[in-house]
């Protein structure tokens, strides 16, 4: 099968390690590198802050009571695209993100993988 | 016709009025009297009188009719600062000291109260106009007493006869009228709704309960107008509500408005949400002259509402993690089984494992559950003395339950299969402890004994990476899984006290 995302480093934003470990898996099977997964929102900051390779970003809105946005802004900041995971609704977004990439939970394997290949522009070929 | 001019000396006029006369500030202290009101009620020295209350001066002695009369007094002065209109008692008993022994004296009076309003509109004095009626009294009463109708003089039976009798069915009707006021006003005051009472087209607080008080952050309303008192609510458009209402004469009705009154020390304003109604008051002739105001904050019903909404916002993205934690075991336990059998039975007992600590959780309202509790629950289906619990209670926060509910699980269904409890003689020993007081540290241990030989798995499966990402990812803890030869034990500790406001180190 063919790996557009292969080799690919991917930061994983998620509180829930069950949730956490089905993406690593779901990322691993696609060829990409996980970073983290990371449960908690100053962590994801500080990673986003150090580590220089980050291609791409899965981040659960919610994390352990606090909301990722901090983290999606530093992202955008240094233009790395992400996708939004959240298990609120459609509405579940501020004003201020509404048309960002999302996946509802629980999502699948390829829910996760058409919304990070749009977001990296990558080509299903 | 000839206007008072400045050349005229009022001061002097007053004082040498054959009329008594006093006047009393708004909080019913003595502000000045004539000679003539000094010798009516018997003081010689107008420092007696200067400043001080009236009621501390003149008691109306310990007599039965003692609490009436200065009630009635009062409530004369109480409407005059209330209304900003005179009041008149026709007739009053009110005892007097009579001498240096203390005694009281029964005297009558009748008196005319006068508010006195300075250039800019405010009640800063009350006149008093009153007269000594006792001889008249007492002779009219001599006349009623007397078995037969009984004419003292041609005087007294225009006086005393007619004049006064008039005068007390006047004061009769005033009496009543001024209890139905003011039971009609103890009902406003009482009500639980707020009521107020605004008058003019500037809607001047005439009347106001308590309930209107609270919400007014208890401000001082009295003779403010809205817009004096509450300044901030212009900008909310209420002045301009009750513009309307007084300009057109058309009730006006609120649901569930938003007042914001600014506190006092300065920060958030107080914020109450109001069910109301503005209803217009007019006079004989129709013409609107003020405004009722009556309504219910209705803050508790709103806020509670809203929580309603973020429960069933919370309930949802629960339920939605649920689902993506039992399509993570799903997926992972599928990984593990090729055969769908085997599958399907590791696939059910993690579910029942999980559905386990729900229902812990849900006996609590999802406050929490107790350590003992959740090792039980997991390890119900051995015999009691092969799984030795050994701890004190430990009430853990739902995230971290749900956590340890997965974990004592994984560790259960492993002792079964290849550990202790695969084996008749095999137990498994469960000991924790809370270290630290202040930060407080869960340690525990489970260690196996007397089952099969230890093998050390040659991979890391499902459950055995569910342990560990749990323990460090979810409860920021360490774990320690060791397959001795003696038998396999895992050593887990972490934070009790983290809550939610740390991050876990991932």
């Amino acid at each position: 099968m063919n790996q557009p995302l292969d080799g690919r480093r991917i930061l994983v934003v998620e509180d829930e390690s069950l949730v956490a470990m089905l993406i690593e898996t779901i990322l691993e099977d696609m060829g990409c590198h996980t970073i983290g997964p990371i449960a908690g929102v100053d962590e994801a900051l500080r990673t986003v802050a150090e580590d220089l390779k980050i291609d791409g970003a899965l981040l659960d809105v919610n994390v352990a009571g606090r909301e990722v946005f901090p983290v999606a802004e530093a992202l955008k900041a240094r233009n790395v695209p992400f996708v939004f995971s959240t298990g609120y609704g459609e509405g579940g977004l501020p004003e201020h993100w509404r048309g960002q990439s999302t996946i509802q939970k629980p999502f699948t394997e390829q829910t996760i993988r058409d919304a990070l290949m749009k977001a990296l522009g990558v080509a299903n070929v | 016709m000839h206007e008072i001019g400045s050349d005229i000396d009022l001061a002097a006029a007053f004082a040498a009025s054959p009329n008594p006369y006093m006047l009393l500030t708004p909080d019913l202290r003595y502000a000045g009297m004539n000679q003539a009101y000094m010798q009516a009620v018997g003081v010689a020295k107008r420092e007696d009188l200067i400043g001080k209350p009236i009621f501390d001066v003149f008691t109306a002695g310990d007599g039965a009719e003692a609490p009436e009369s200065v009630r009635l007094l009062r409530a004369s002065f109480e409407k005059v600062l209330d209304t900003g209109q005179p009041d008149h008692i026709a007739l009053i008993r009110y005892a007097m000291p009579s001498g240096p022994d203390g005694a009281f004296e029964d005297r009558y009076w009748s008196a005319t109260h006068t508010p006195v309003k300075n250039s800019s509109g405010e009640l800063t004095y009350i006149l008093q106009h009153t007269s000594d009626v006792t001889e008249l009294e007492l002779l009219r009463r001599q006349a009623g007493a007397a078995e037969r109708p009984f004419v003292v003089s041609a005087l007294d039976a225009i006086i005393g006869g007619d004049l006064l009798k008039r005068a007390r069915i006047v004061q009769e009707d005033n009496r009543r009228l001024e209890i139905e006021r003011s039971r009609l006003v103890e009902m406003f005051m009482q009500a639980p709704g707020f009521v107020a009472v605004l008058s003019g087209p500037n809607h001047q607080f005439q009347l106001f309960n308590e309930a209107y008080r609270r919400i007014a952050a208890y401000r001082d309303l009295k003779g403010k107008t809205v817009e004096e008192a509450l300044p901030e609510v212009r900008d909310q458009g209420f002045i301009d509500m009750l513009d309307s209402v007084y300009q057109t004469g058309e009730p006006f009705q609120g649901r569930n408005v938003l007042v914001q009154i600014a506190r006092p020390e300065g920060g958030a304003p107080i914020e109450s949400y109001l069910d109301f109604i503005y209803q217009p008051i007019r006079d004989d002739s129709g013409s609107v002259v003020g405004i009722f105001v009556q309504g219910f904050d209705v803050s508790d019903a709103v806020l509670s509402a809203e929580r309603q909404r973020l429960m069933i916002d919370e309930l949802n993205h629960r339920v939605k993690n649920t689902l993506a934690t039992v399509q993570s075991i799903a997926m992972q336990t599928a990984r593990s089984h090729q055969d769908p059998q085997t599958f399907a039975e590791s696939f059910q007992s993690r579910l029942v494992a999980l559905s386990h600590t729900h229902d812990l959780l849900t006996r609590s309202h999802w406050e929490g559950a107790d350590l003992r509790d959740i090792l039980q629950h997991e390890t119900v289906v051995h015999d009691e003395h092969r799984v030795v619990l050994n701890g004190p209670a430990v009430p853990l926060e739902p995230a971290a339950a749900l956590s340890l509910g997965m974990i004592f699980h994984e560790l259960a269904t492993n002792a079964a299969k290849y550990g202790a409890l695969a084996h008749e003689q095999g137990r498994v020993f469960i000991d924790w402890s809370v270290a630290n007081q202040n930060d407080r540290t869960l340690t525990l241990v489970w260690r196996e004994e007397g089952g099969p030989p230890v093998v050390v798995p040659d991979r890391r499966g499902f459950g055995t990476r569910l342990i560990e990402r749990n323990i460090r990812h979810d409860l920021a803890g360490v774990v320690n899984l060791r397959y001795l030869t003696s038998g396999f034990t895992a050593e887990i500790s972490f934070p009790l006290d983290r809550g939610r406001q740390f991050e876990p180190t991932a």
